[in-house]
């Protein structure tokens, strides 16, 4: 079964992920699933949110192991350091995560603070979302009609 | 686990492109970034050692028009294929949609090749998926080696089953294959993606245009 996001949940993530920038004083924020997936984005940063979520999803799941080597069931969050930009990614619940993207103007520790109420609100969402799409009420209305018009990839331009 | 944004008119897939060290999967997705049209492909991520062999994984997001109205996008990946990164795999095949079995055709790589296979059922066991259940298709790369090992062993060796998966040959080095393979998984892929999604509710429906 695929995981689907309707217009309200959509709305709703948006309004929190808002709120998380703005309370953190962050430049980006990302939610994506374990897989990678790309759930929602908000932000002015200019990089490409499929391949933060696929790289966030692996440090994430690499840390995760990591920390089953020292006997830890998992570290809560994974934190990047650098000069100009920083990383926060943490665990909204057990396959989807938030990637924080701050600059050296923000502290890491109001990242920290507001990042935690927030994975708590968008966890409720998805929730729903999930408890809605076994519900199978957000897909009607929704057609998806597939293209059959040749090769859907070629090379050239 | 496909993931579909109805706001955004989005629908997200993932495909992993499997097999043995050096058998040729980067070079697939190499070869796809250098000859697709650039406004249909991102930017290719590679996680590798310094010596270029694939440490974590490659990533490069393809665009298509598969829906009518939505965008939908591949997000094709790789898994190194050296034996001591099976964490590694394990952590790439999570929500999988699809996979390309990349078999390298050189003889003394027959044995890398099924262990490999083998590896794969048992990773996708430990999230209780089935080979035979998630679409799956078989390259033989490296169809231009002086030894290539002959189709109707690779046959045997790999695709003895009841319901055979799709083969293509290819020399992924020269593009020879390359398309053929990523346009029959992403077909693939789109199928089960309604099939599944049809099981559960009519609103997602499936037509065929003339």
């Amino acid at each position: 079964m695929s995981r689907t996001l309707n217009e309200n949940t959509s709305n709703e993530l948006h309004r929190t992920l808002c709120d998380l920038l703005v309370l953190s004083e962050a430049d980006d924020c990302l939610l994506c699933d374990t897989g990678g997936y790309v759930l929602a984005r908000e932000g002015d940063g200019d990089h490409d949110p499929y391949q933060m979520a696929a790289l966030g999803a692996g440090v994430y799941g690499a840390s995760r192991e990591l920390a089953r080597l020292l006997g830890e069931r998992e570290f809560n969050v994974v934190l990047h350091q650098g000069t100009q930009k920083s990383i926060f990614i943490c665990a909204v619940h057990a396959d989807a995560l938030l990637v924080i993207v701050f600059s050296q103007n923000a502290s890491a520790g109001l990242v920290k603070l507001y990042a935690k109420p927030a994975a708590v609100a968008v966890r409720a969402l998805l929730e729903d979302a999930r408890r809605l799409a076994m519900e199978a009420e957000d897909l009607a209305g929704h057609p998806l009609v597939l293209n059959r018009a040749g090769p859907l990839f070629r090379a050239g331009p | 686990m496909s993931f579909v944004n109805f706001k955004k008119k989005e629908v997200q897939l993932k495909i992993v492109y499997y097999g043995p060290g050096m058998s040729g999967k980067t070079t697939n997705l190499q070869v796809i970034h250098r000859m697709i049209n650039p406004t249909a492909r991102g930017d290719l991520t590679s996680v590798a050692t310094s010596g270029e062999r694939t440490l974590f994984f490659d990533f490069m997001p393809l665009v298509a028009q598969a829906f009518e109205g939505y965008e939908t996008r591949f997000q094709l990946y790789t898994v190194p294929g050296q034996v001591i990164y099976n964490l590694t795999r394990r952590l790439v095949l999570r929500g999988v949609d699809g996979m390309v079995f990349v078999a390298d055709s050189q003889w003394s790589k027959m044995a890398e090749n099924a262990e490999s296979l083998a590896n794969l059922a048992d990773n996708l066991a430990l999230q209780r998926e089935r080979l035979g259940d998630i679409p799956c298709v078989l390259q033989y790369n490296k169809r231009d080696v002086p030894d290539a090992t002959p189709l109707h062993y690779l046959e045997y060796l790999l695709n003895n089953r009841d319901v055979q998966l799709p083969t293509f040959n290819a020399v992924a080095t020269t593009g020879e294959g390359v398309f053929e393979t990523l346009n029959m998984i992403a077909r693939l892929v789109l199928h089960r993606f309604l099939a599944v999604n049809k099981h559960k509710e009519d609103g997602v429906r499936e037509l065929v245009l003339v």
